[in-house]
């Protein structure tokens, strides 16, 4: 009996362990890599947060929101907004960032969580608008179409400088690391395992006694925390954020990097992540018809893995044990 | 492990595409003797792909005349896909600086990019040219060093139009409608700066959301005691609102005049009747007939398939800008203090769109054209109706107090005649 | 962590003794309405503690839906629940299982892509403060997979922790269904049909799991089977379009004539 008694499922075990090999790996060979792949790999790390954290929503909790790149963006507008005009420092920058993209997914989480299905979509893709509006239109505070440039690569009293893409894409690749690491003890925790049962019944979690509005609400919230953490390493990585960085097109393919690598499975978002940048950098050096190439790719995860490429591989054999 | 195997192998399969793509860079690119290296931003998928392609038309079409050769090297150009995007922009710009390790960067569409670029080109102290982005103040309160424009700005050609507008055809009360973003309120800002100097008032000013599918509503709104109305728009957003400001019985009652993306040869070839008589001002027409110009035209319209735009002769005469500019170093482009030196150096009199310099922002100084949309043999073109030579991105302002002033935007200048 | 404090906190709410009626669940003259369609009719119901009642009549007499008025799923058009003797008429579904109150689906509701374990985890930490901690692996808690692992073996489950659910045999569903209401040892069992789809065979062995149950537990089931039902219970209410028509011991039911015209049938 006491075999059985701390046994979360084997395959997350797998995923852990693949998770921190890959990472291993990206930061021993990261040194002997040309800057722009350096720079693709960095990239890929801080939008792979972005899609871990909508997965939280996404695939854990069965919530798909068409509005992430609002908690994205403000988070990344409010560090080019200190940093460039109040030459705020890191952990400043950081604290507020957080603080607003995690107070606005509060308040919207109010206005959307208790939509389900399509409605769901449908009003956190205005929400998103709404911010997207706001980055367009509230020109003294976000410079408007514009966007903000020259966000400078913050310091961190460590004497060696952030501003080169070697200790960035560590800052990067370690920052990422703690928020996949805290992500996945969510989803693994009491909490996290109510988010499942969420995603397959509601009715039934009701019953056992479950307050589904805070459980879902807490989900909306933590996620646009992460979403948050992921724009602040945006503004810095990039120093320049704009309304592109929040309009719907950001959102929609942070959907399409946790759909296609496996909703419900931080790794596979992450890994669909991955796959985006570098498909979208790459393939697009060797063909124009790169997007047709990127659209087959889609169709293709939808037709033959519907729960990802990673969820294609770690689905149980029928009738296991 | 299965996983474990299945992610390893495909961190590796991406590492190799990586390492391939960047060994394929041959080591002798810093030598001199080697191709230089000219790297092109341009929009070539997503809503401005029309665009994107004349500026690559362009580009190629100045290139393939000298036979991709200048100063006794090869000229090798690298165009990279911004999708309209100014985040990837950014990131191609990256790629082609850090991977390809171009000698010149060139190209970007939207005035954003403009702003993100000037960052990078400083930090990587890489010689840049701006054929497209106008945004006013990428050569007024903020220039960069680094950065040559060899475009225009927005209220470069509407300071002289206002101007015109109020002495020549003596109109006196005019609304404005155009587009509600920075280059809207840039081109807007010009033209009502002027025209208000010169004893005109602009009694109405009127902002279309970039996403407008139907401009009825703000038609309506055009009060009808105007003199004129004055647009702003560009694209298919400038196909739509000329139609339908026929349609709303305003065409031939209030005259339309516009700056001049309204009615340029990238959309003119799409429009009917309804745009006849529109006047506009721009650095170019498509129906300029200096010598360089009929050359220029006709060899665009066999490889292209269509008239220039001022998106098509921009790049091609920045592609002839980059190549003087070489040419003035003898070729030593990995010397990137003389290249760029060599870039603000360029004078010359015979470009298809007239005789440009640069002033000391970095800004072109060029002709002015006041243009009118007519029919000649059964087409629409923009006859130049007037020529302003060399005119500053200034107008006839002093420089310092100019810059002064903040920039022209939606509540700037205000509007005491609303 | 320990096995203690999980056990206080599943009793944490505890409902105030209240006004002393005596029954664990009361409901006075509720109604719910579909628009016109009266579902429940002014239906009056007190059950004591540690009862067994059936809840039987045709198909279309309103049982699930007094369930899910009952349970919370529905609010009540009108009239007063009673839990304990607390009025719970207006209260959430959760608020309600906090007070003791659990219930079974008729069409098995559980969690078709997590294993049995986990659905039973759910269960359990249901009603402690333990399902809101987001800052340790579920695995970290010992004493909520030592109590599903027990009420998994209750229900002869005990072999079948680690299977995916949606891969279990309707059987095997059936008792996991019956396993989550118990995870959170409620006081009031609301059974909705729990022999549903069951081969005889299978049905015995509910009914004797059933039987087992603490006596302390108060038990509201709906059966079709009547023979099943009658073998556990001692108390009957017969609902017809919505409204009690018979209410008494198993034999006074039995008996009624009403009864035996219009659902015992011949």
């Amino acid at each position: 009996m006491s075999s059985g008694l701390a046994a979360p499922a084997p395959t997350l075990d797998r995923k852990v362990v693949a998770g921190f090999a890959a990472l291993t790996l990206a930061g021993v060979l990261a040194p002997a890599l040309p800057a722009y792949p350096l720079t693709l790999l960095t990239q890929a790390a801080i939008v792979a947060v972005l899609a871990m954290s909508l997965d939280i929503l996404l695939g854990y909790t069965g919530l798909p929101s068409l509005g992430h790149a609002a908690y994205f963006g403000i988070a990344a507008y409010t560090v080019a907004i200190l940093a460039t005009e109040r030459q705020m420092g890191l952990a400043g920058c950081l604290v507020a960032a957080l603080l607003l993209a995690t107070a606005t997914a509060a308040l919207f989480g109010v206005l959307a969580i208790r939509a389900t299905g399509t409605y769901f979509l449908m009003i956190t893709l205005a929400l998103g608008m709404v911010v997207w509006g706001l980055a367009f239109r509230w020109v003294s505070m976000t410079k408007g179409d514009n966007g903000i440039a020259g966000v400078p690569r913050p310091g961190l009293g460590l004497g060696w400088s952030l501003a080169e893409p070697l200790p960035f894409f560590y800052f990067a690749l370690l920052a990422a690391a703690l928020a996949w690491a805290a992500m996945g003890v969510l989803v693994r925790s009491p909490f996290g395992l109510g988010l499942k049962g969420i995603r397959e019944s509601e009715s039934r979690m009701r019953a056992l006694g479950y307050n589904v509005w805070l459980h879902k609400y807490l989900a909306f919230v933590i996620s646009g925390f992460f979403a948050g953490f992921a724009g602040v390493l945006w503004a810095y990585y990039n120093g320049f954020v704009g309304p592109a960085d929040v309009q719907l097109v950001t959102s929609v393919e942070t959907l399409l990097m946790a759909a296609l690598g496996g909703p419900g499975t931080l790794a596979g978002s992450a890994l669909g992540a991955v796959a985006i940048v570098f498909l979208k950098n790459f393939v697009s050096v060797y063909t124009k018809r790169w997007l047709l190439i990127l659209g087959a790719v889609y169709i293709g995860v939808i037709l033959w893995a519907p729960r990802g490429v990673l969820g294609a591989f770690t689905r149980e054999p029928r009738g296991a044990r | 492990m299965k996983m474990k195997v299945i992610l390893v192998r495909t961190l590796a399969a991406g590492l190799n595409v990586a390492l391939a793509t960047t060994l394929a860079v041959p080591p002798t690119a810093h030598a001199q003797g080697g191709p230089i290296k000219i790297g092109l931003l341009a929009p070539l998928t997503g809503a401005a792909s029309a665009l994107g392609k004349d500026m690559l038309n362009g580009t190629e079409l100045y290139l393939d005349g000298i036979g991709f050769q200048a100063a006794g090297r090869k000229v090798e150009l690298i165009v990279e896909d911004t999708e309209g995007n100014t985040a990837t922009a950014l990131t191609k710009a990256r790629k082609l600086v850090e991977q390809d390790k171009v000698h010149v960067l060139t190209g970007g569409l939207l005035a954003s990019t403009g702003y993100a670029l000037h960052p990078l080109a400083e930090a990587q102290r890489i010689p840049t040219t701006y054929p497209v982005m106008s945004s006013d103040d990428l050569t007024q309160r903020k220039p960069a060093k680094w950065v040559v424009r060899t475009g225009w700005n927005s209220s470069q050609s509407m300071h002289v139009f206002g101007e015109w507008v109020a002495k020549t055809l003596k109109y006196k009360r005019i609304v404005t409608i155009g587009l509600d973003y920075a280059f809207g309120w840039e081109s807007v800002g010009g033209f009502q700066r002027t025209f208000e100097d010169n004893g005109g008032q602009v009694i109405q000013k009127i902002w279309t959301p970039l996403n407008t599918n139907d401009f009825a509503p703000f038609v309506t709104q055009i009060k009808r005691e105007a003199d004129a109305v004055f647009a702003v728009f560009f694209g298919r957003a400038a196909l739509q609102f000329v139609k339908q400001y026929e349609t709303a019985g305003l065409k031939g009652r209030v005259p339309l005049l516009g700056n001049g993306t309204t009615t340029d040869e990238s959309v003119l070839p799409q429009m009917g009747d309804e745009a006849l008589g529109i006047m506009t001002a721009l650095h170019y027409s498509a129906a300029l007939d200096n010598p360089a110009n009929q050359k220029f035209a006709k060899a665009f319209e066999a490889k292209a398939g269509k008239i220039p735009s001022y998106y098509a002769e921009t790049c091609y005469t920045n592609a002839r800008w980059i190549v003087e500019a070489v040419k003035a170093i003898g070729g030593r482009v990995e010397d990137r203090e003389a290249l760029l030196a060599a870039l603000r150096r360029v004078e010359l009199r015979d470009f298809p769109r007239g005789p440009v310099s640069i002033d000391r922002w970095g800004n072109p100084v060029q002709n002015i054209y006041v243009r009118r949309v007519d029919k000649v043999g059964g087409k629409l073109q923009n006859s130049v109706i007037a020529t302003f030579p060399a005119v500053s991105q200034f107008w006839k302002y002093d420089p310092d107090e100019y810059l002064k002033q903040p920039l022209y935007t939606r509540d700037h200048p205000p509007c005491p005649h609303c | 962590m320990d096995q203690t404090r999980v056990m206080r906190a599943s009793v944490v709410e505890e409902a105030s003794p209240g006004p002393a009626t005596g029954y664990a669940l009361e409901l006075r003259s509720v109604s719910k309405a579909f628009g016109g369609l009266r579902a429940v009719d002014d239906v009056a119901l007190a059950v004591r503690a540690g009862e067994r009642r059936a809840l039987i009549g045709p198909n279309g007499a309103g049982k699930t839906t007094l369930f899910n008025v009952i349970s919370g799923e529905l609010p009540a058009s009108s009239g007063t629940i009673m839990l304990f003797g607390r009025d719970v008429t207006r209260a959430a579904v959760h608020r309600r299982a906090a007070l003791g109150l659990a219930r079974t689906f008729q069409i098995t509701n559980v969690f078709p892509s997590l294993t049995v374990l986990e659905n039973c985890l759910l269960a359990v930490q249901a009603l402690s403060p333990v399902k809101l901690a987001m800052h340790r692996p579920l695995g970290r808690y010992a004493d909520l997979h030592a109590h599903a692992r027990t009420t998994l073996e209750a229900v002869g489950l005990g072999g079948r922790a680690g299977a995916i659910v949606q891969h279990l045999s309707h059987g095997e569903q059936r008792q996991l269904e019956i396993a989550l209401a118990l995870a959170g040892r409620p006081r009031v069992l609301l059974l909705d049909e729990p022999t549903a789809g069951l081969s005889p065979a299978e049905s015995q062995l509910m009914a004797g799991l059933i039987k087992r149950l603490d006596p302390a537990m108060t038990v509201l089931m709906i059966e079709h089977d009547m023979d099943i039902a009658l073998e556990i219970v001692q108390h009957v209410t017969v609902l017809h379009y919505g409204r009690v028509i018979a209410d008494g011991t198993r034999e006074a039911v039995k008996a009624n004539p009403l009864v035996r015209e219009i659902y015992l049938g011949a």
